[in-house]
């Protein structure tokens, strides 16, 4: 299989990320649940992802890294913590569910700006706009799941510090392929997972604070058992019960291999196959990439449409011919009625550290077979 | 041997605590904390020689990382505190 759904979860891993997680299996139990080895080598395995990031990430001290089970959950945590009865949110046009559904379900009232595809001045002029009309908070997704497209985060992080605008980054998919600082950005938080570019197992994710977040989960954390509230510190705050061990082990090392391979570097390489992918689609009859060559504007993700193939059924060819794609509305609806595909979707192609050249041949290849 | 424990007030916190230490060449343990010197259930400490709590004061204050409070071991494992 040439697998191209990388920013869904990337497949292929380093090997050390499933060596550390079997090692983990063998020799961890919980952190905080004895000082036996097995609770220490836990509590060890916990640190170093938390150091690790902190280290990947410009977050001051590793506490300020909460273990989350997913971006989802990172959001969940984040909006939690800032939503509140008859507060505003603005978000750009190109959200995720994992944000759009958390803020819908506590009534808040979301102002959603919108701005063309590849164009970052007019994004963040949107978003200054809207801010402007007031806000308790904001949420910026770093880069479009459906099109790569690169969000001004940074500019975005002036505008909120500068109306004292709390802001959460969704950086599930720019963390491990675009920088990324959290005492640069200023922001409250930003969320991510563990098993796109950072090749964590999935059932990982990260939340970096900014702030104390409120908690989702209440329980055991192994600490101050006399309480019968949470915490009030990270990372205990928001990480009861009995936490993703082998995986954060897992996913530590692969932060190491994001570390020592580069971000720049991974993100250049996914980018190099991304353009010559869409450079040998456009010259095909019958099919469309969603493209820009500038390498400031879009990562190695882009979607693509048939002139008669729905994106399901060209998902559906590719798929017989080896071919591992997503198609539909890649759970960001909002992302799709901004760029005008919201009503067939689109076939979305996604690259990783692992993807070769050839996996471009063999896509423009079989894309060839199959349209009409 | 007479032993110092600095109190933390979170695992992840001596963690932190016992890594500065580490880096500069300081042996520092990461422990539970005796139930008589918790306040509030489980609790967690880093257990440094007597010979260097002065040096671990210094980094762990260099760190901005300072013990919420340190005991120092007495005769049959009873603690007591030092002022700082």
């Amino acid at each position: 299989m040439i697998y191209l759904d990388n920013a869904a979860t990337t497949l292929h891993k380093p090997g050390t990320v499933w060596k550390s997680m079997e090692k983990a299996m063998r020799t961890c139990s919980t952190p905080g649940r004895g000082t036996h080895a097995a609770a220490m080598n836990a509590a060890d395995a916990a640190f170093s992802c938390r150091e690790t990031a902190a280290g990947l990430f410009g977050v001051e001290n590793p506490e300020q890294v909460a273990l989350t089970f997913n971006a989802t959950h990172g959001l969940n945590l984040a909006i939690h913590t800032l939503a509140g009865q008859g507060k505003t949110a603005v978000i750009t046009g190109y959200e995720h569910n994992a944000v759009v559904r958390p803020l819908y379900s506590r009534g808040l009232s979301v102002r959603q700006t919108v701005s063309p595809l590849f164009d970052q001045a007019r994004a963040a002029d949107a978003f200054y706009s809207a801010i402007r009309e007031g806000a308790d908070f904001a949420v910026c997704t770093h880069v479009s799941n459906v099109f790569g497209f690169v969000l001004p985060v940074e500019k975005i992080a002036e505008i909120c510090a500068e109306s004292e605008v709390p802001l959460i980054v969704d950086a599930s998919q720019s963390a491990g392929v675009l920088a990324l600082n959290l005492a640069d950005l200023g922001a409250a938080f930003v969320a991510m997972p563990g098993h796109k570019g950072l090749y964590g197992p999935q059932g990982t994710g990260l939340l970096l604070c900014g702030r104390t977040p409120e908690p989702l989960l209440m329980g055991g954390t192994g600490g101050n058992s006399d309480l019968q509230t949470m915490p009030d510190f990270l990372p205990d705050r928001v990480e009861a019960g009995t936490g993703n061990i082998p995986g954060a082990a897992g996913l530590t090392a692969g932060m190491r291999f994001v570390q020592t391979k580069g971000v720049g570097r991974i993100c250049r390489h996914e980018i190099r196959l991304k353009n010559a992918a869409c450079a040998g689609l456009e010259r095909l009859h019958g099919v469309h990439p969603i493209w820009t060559e500038d390498e400031t504007l879009q990562t190695g993700v882009f979607s693509m449409v048939f002139d008669n193939l729905s994106p399901i059924e060209a998902a559906a060819e590719l798929g017989k011919r080896g071919i591992a794609v997503r198609a539909g509305l890649h759970c960001a609806p909002a992302a799709h009625r901004t760029a005008g595909t919201h009503d067939s979707g689109t076939v979305r192609v996604s690259f990783s550290a692992f993807s070769t050249m050839d996996d471009v041949y063999a896509l423009i290849s079989a894309v060839r077979a199959i349209r009409r | 041997m007479i032993h110092y424990l600095m109190m933390c007030r979170s695992l992840t916190y001596a963690q932190r605590t016992a890594r500065v230490l580490e880096k500069a060449g300081i042996a520092a343990i990461v422990t539970k904390a005796p139930q008589e010197l918790t306040t509030d259930g489980c609790g967690y400490c880093v257990k440094v020689s007597e010979k260097r709590l002065a040096d671990a004061l210094i980094n762990l204050n260099k760190a901005n990382l300072p013990p919420v409070k340190v005991f120092v071991s007495g005769t049959k494992d009873r603690y007591s505190e030092v002022q700082l």
